[in-house]
């Protein structure tokens, strides 16, 4: 199934783009999709353990198992204020 | 509890929000608070912060924040209002007001939304040379 990621604050430069597209197997989870970002983006990997996950507009953790349609949103801490 | 929350770019008019105060006479207390940029971060002097804003998300979570304020305290109302895009030294970027009974209630409630949107809210700031 078709994830869409979106980049946040810094990391749309750790990246270089706003958003991504991937396909993960039924059953994937946050932190599948997370390895498979590091791998294709290592330089997040340095912000793997303080990386925040949201599915739509609500927080998601490591062990979320995708859906199909998800949207996907991968940031640092934030920092509003 | 009413509520008004505003994430703009057009800068933060404090007058025109005072003018739009409404309590009833049961409120004793009114709590208002002023975020305002710093010249220096991280001992760099800075000309502005950059802020930007998961817009959808970060207005759900300030609504889960509000829904939590109401069921921990009695409040009446609460305004907030956070500045997104370019913020220059010296100008606020948040404006946050809660109005309720007592001063005890008002000050840790307002400080407990302020220290929750620091965590769970998706706004972030770049400082600009």
């Amino acid at each position: 199934m078709e994830i869409t990621i979106h980049f946040y604050s810094y990391f749309k430069d750790l990246t270089g783009c706003a958003q991504t597209t991937i396909t993960v197997p039924p059953g994937g989870t946050m932190s599948d999709l997370l390895n498979h970002m590091i791998r294709r983006f290592p330089e997040l990997g340095a912000m793997q353990n303080s990386t925040l996950t949201a599915v739509g507009v609500e927080y998601q953790g490591r062990g979320y198992v995708l859906q199909e349609g998800d949207e996907v949103s991968l940031f640092p801490p934030v920092q509003g204020g | 509890m009413k509520r008004q929350l505003i994430i703009a770019r057009e800068r933060i008019d404090e007058t025109a929000l005072l003018l739009k105060r409404r309590m009833s006479d049961g409120m004793g207390a009114v709590v208002c608070f002023l975020g305002v940029v710093r010249g220096t971060e991280e001992d760099r002097t800075i000309s502005a912060i950059e802020y930007e804003a998961f817009l959808r998300m970060a207005e759900h979570q300030f609504n889960l924040l509000f829904d939590e304020m109401e069921k921990r305290w009695p409040i009446e109302s609460v305004r907030l209002v956070h500045r997104i895009g370019t913020v220059k030294v010296n100008e606020p970027s948040l404006w946050v007001e809660v109005v309720a009974p007592h001063r005890g209630e008002a000050f840790a409630a307002s400080q407990w939304l302020i220290d929750e949107m620091k965590r769970v809210v998706p706004i972030w700031k770049k400082a600009l040379t």
